[in-house]
């Protein structure tokens, strides 16, 4: 629920004073390196914290819809008589330092995991867990987010928002939940000057970015069926010289990206034959089997139509929608071994 | 139910043979000694020279797991004798499936690695070194140098289950990116084979800041071509791409013509 908002002013060192609160009763999840490849662990005492990290490898939709997940676990009683129980998580989790691009991430997910279907498993994770989002200063090489319209500031989504105003910083309460987490702090008031800071940051964050995409008119374009796009062939098999590699279909972009939330869903027997458990794992478009069936069909056997599928999804034209679409983290370009770039993808087709 | 099914019937044969390799695999099935008694509940080993006195040498087998490649006369003999008295034959592991390191040899005159390890080559009747897919017909295959132990199980319990085994032929990168690992091509410029290679190890060399060798051969549709490129552009020598594809894989129609064969 959304509550008023109060804006209070933190110490640099304020942030270990807060974590500790954090971890009276939670778990708390954040940053554990700094720079482009940090990685989102658990915090077990505020140094291990790095807010000044650049991005992470996978991002923090691994909390919610992990790499590989126990659903539940079975066993035969008598020859036809099954029980099962339950894998569901609901710890008290906080997580930390969260960037804007990620927080809207996770609210396509909580869309795609709760609209049409309820998922049990993320949303037990979800429920319990506040998020602490750290808006972005300095954008990276790789970010687009201010194109996407996800970034860098944050102005939903969020329990606690953090701004690093320069000596300090600006602490805002988002939720009832966060308001909650600072009970029995005494926190300084934040006034309006502190605003005007945050505001002034805003847009000298915009004018750093490096990389741009213009999504207009990109779903019309594509639509266009009387229209021979050879950019799909190119990026599969020829590549653009100078610029990337054909594809390899290593599935790595769709892995790191966080609104892809495909799954595969099977079953492990234990070696008594009598009882398995049923596991979820990430999956990925790119994969040949991922569109194979019965009888070894394959929908989109080439190179090509799985490229293209999943380029089209993170323009938000497949059957996601806008839940599945790109919220412009950069994480796909900086792993991509063949140097794909999405936005430079968009630019061509655009004619640009 | 399928309990009941298995407990009904007698318990599969099995029989291990080993050509020619390194015995590796072999070991890596002797791993599975913490639950190997349990394993005997289901199955009855007939033939396993390595670990047995005791062989029941003339078949029928249930499952035959075949270790190494084929790289005499004798040998291609033999494989086809042993195809006759197998109900489900499986190349196990590289060697068998396509020659895997001793294939390296293939790359070179027959006479000049001859000459190499022996002083009289008068009695050596090496043949090219191959899998025994060349030989005859295979029913399942078990990737890896050595398969990795979750993958022979995965495909004996299948057996008794009568289901497809889920052997995973994407690349090492799905199971690299599973555990949170930067890419060690883009951010460390290290020529991984990662992205052509067939996962079922968990990515165990990126996990360790070591690229991956490609022990477990192609992926499904890999693009070889466009590995060598990038490595090429990372700064390695043509000889060093084809050292790296011939290394494993070398005979496999995905690798050789960055292998070498043009």
């Amino acid at each position: 629920m959304k509550q008023s908002t109060d804006f209070f002013l933190l110490e640099k060192n304020g942030i270990d004073i807060l974590v500790k609160k954090f971890l009276e009763e939670h778990k708390v999840f954040g940053p554990i390196k700094p720079g482009h490849d940090s990685t989102f662990d658990e915090i077990k005492s505020p140094k291990e914290l790095h807010l000044d990290y650049i991005s992470t490898v996978l991002p923090p939709k691994k909390f919610f819809h992990p790499p590989t997940e126990n659903l539940f676990s079975f066993e035969l009683i008598e020859n036809t008589e099954w029980t099962y129980k339950e894998t569901l998580h609901d710890e008290k989790t906080v997580l930390i330092g969260v960037h804007p691009c990620d927080v809207h991430a996770i609210l396509r997910l909580d869309r795609f995991f709760s609209e049409d279907f309820r998922d049990p498993y993320y949303l037990s994770r979800r429920e319990n867990t506040i998020i602490v989002a750290l808006n972005c200063i300095e954008p990276s090489e790789y970010c687009f987010c201010e194109s996407m319209g996800t970034g860098p500031f944050l102005e939903m989504g969020y329990d606690l928002l953090l701004t690093d105003i320069g000596k300090k910083y600006l602490l805002e309460t988002g939720t009832y939940d966060g308001k909650k987490l600072l009970d029995g702090l005494k926190l300084e008031k934040a006034d309006k000057k502190d605003l005007y800071e945050k505001k002034k940051l805003l847009e000298q964050a915009k004018k750093k970015f490096k990389r741009h995409v213009n999504t207009d008119g990109l779903s019309a374009l594509l639509d266009d069926d009387t229209h021979d796009w050879d950019i799909w062939t190119k990026l599969a098999e020829n590549g653009y010289p100078g610029k990337s590699f054909p594809c390899l279909s290593c599935g790595s972009c769709s892995l790191v990206c966080p609104t892809c939330y495909c799954y595969d869903v099977y079953d492990v027997i234990d070696l008594s034959l009598k009882k398995g458990v049923r596991k979820r794992e990430l999956d990925s478009c790119q994969l040949l089997e991922y569109a194979e069936v019965a009888l070894g069909g394959n929908f989109r056997r080439d190179r090509r139509e799985r490229i293209r599928h999943w380029l089209m999804c993170k323009f938000g034209m497949a059957a996601g929608g806008d839940k599945s679409g790109c919220v412009g983290c950069g994480r796909c370009i900086r792993i991509c071994p063949s140097k794909i770039d999405i936005t430079e993808v968009a630019r061509i087709i655009r004619g640009e | 139910m399928f309990v009941e099914r298995i407990n009904m019937r007698e318990k599969p044969k099995i029989a291990v043979f080993k050509f020619t390799g390194c015995a590796g695999c072999q070991l890596e099935l002797l791993r599975l000694e913490d639950i190997f008694l349990d394993l005997l509940e289901f199955f009855d080993i007939s033939y396993w020279v390595m670990v047995k006195r005791e062989n029941q040498e003339d078949g029928p087998w249930d499952i035959s797991l075949v270790e190494g490649s084929i790289s005499t006369p004798e040998e291609i003999k033999e494989i086809k004798e042993i195809r006759k008295k197998s109900k489900f034959l499986v190349a196990f592991g590289d060697c068998a499936i396509g020659g895997c390191i001793p294939s390296i040899r293939n790359w070179m005159p027959q006479m000049e690695a001859e000459t190499q390890v022996y002083h009289d080559t008068s009695a050596i009747h090496s043949t090219k070194v191959l899998g025994i897919g060349e030989y005859v017909k295979i029913d399942a295959i078990l990737k890896g140098c050595p398969p990795h132990r979750e993958n022979i199980l995965e495909l004996l319990k299948s057996y008794l289950l009568k289901t497809k085994p889920r052997l995973r032929k994407h690349p090492v990168c799905i199971e690299c990116k599973y555990r949170d690992n930067a890419c060690l091509i883009t951010s460390k410029k290290i020529p991984c084979m990662g992205p052509v290679t067939s996962a079922g190890c968990g990515a165990l060399c990126p996990s360790l800041n070591r690229e991956c060798e490609g022990c477990f051969g192609p992926m499904s549709n890999p693009n070889p071509e466009a590995l060598a490129s990038i490595f090429r552009d990372i700064g390695l020598s043509e000889e060093d791409i084809i050292r790296k594809f011939r290394k494993y894989a070398g005979t496999s129609i995905e690798f050789q013509r960055e292998a070498g064969l043009r």
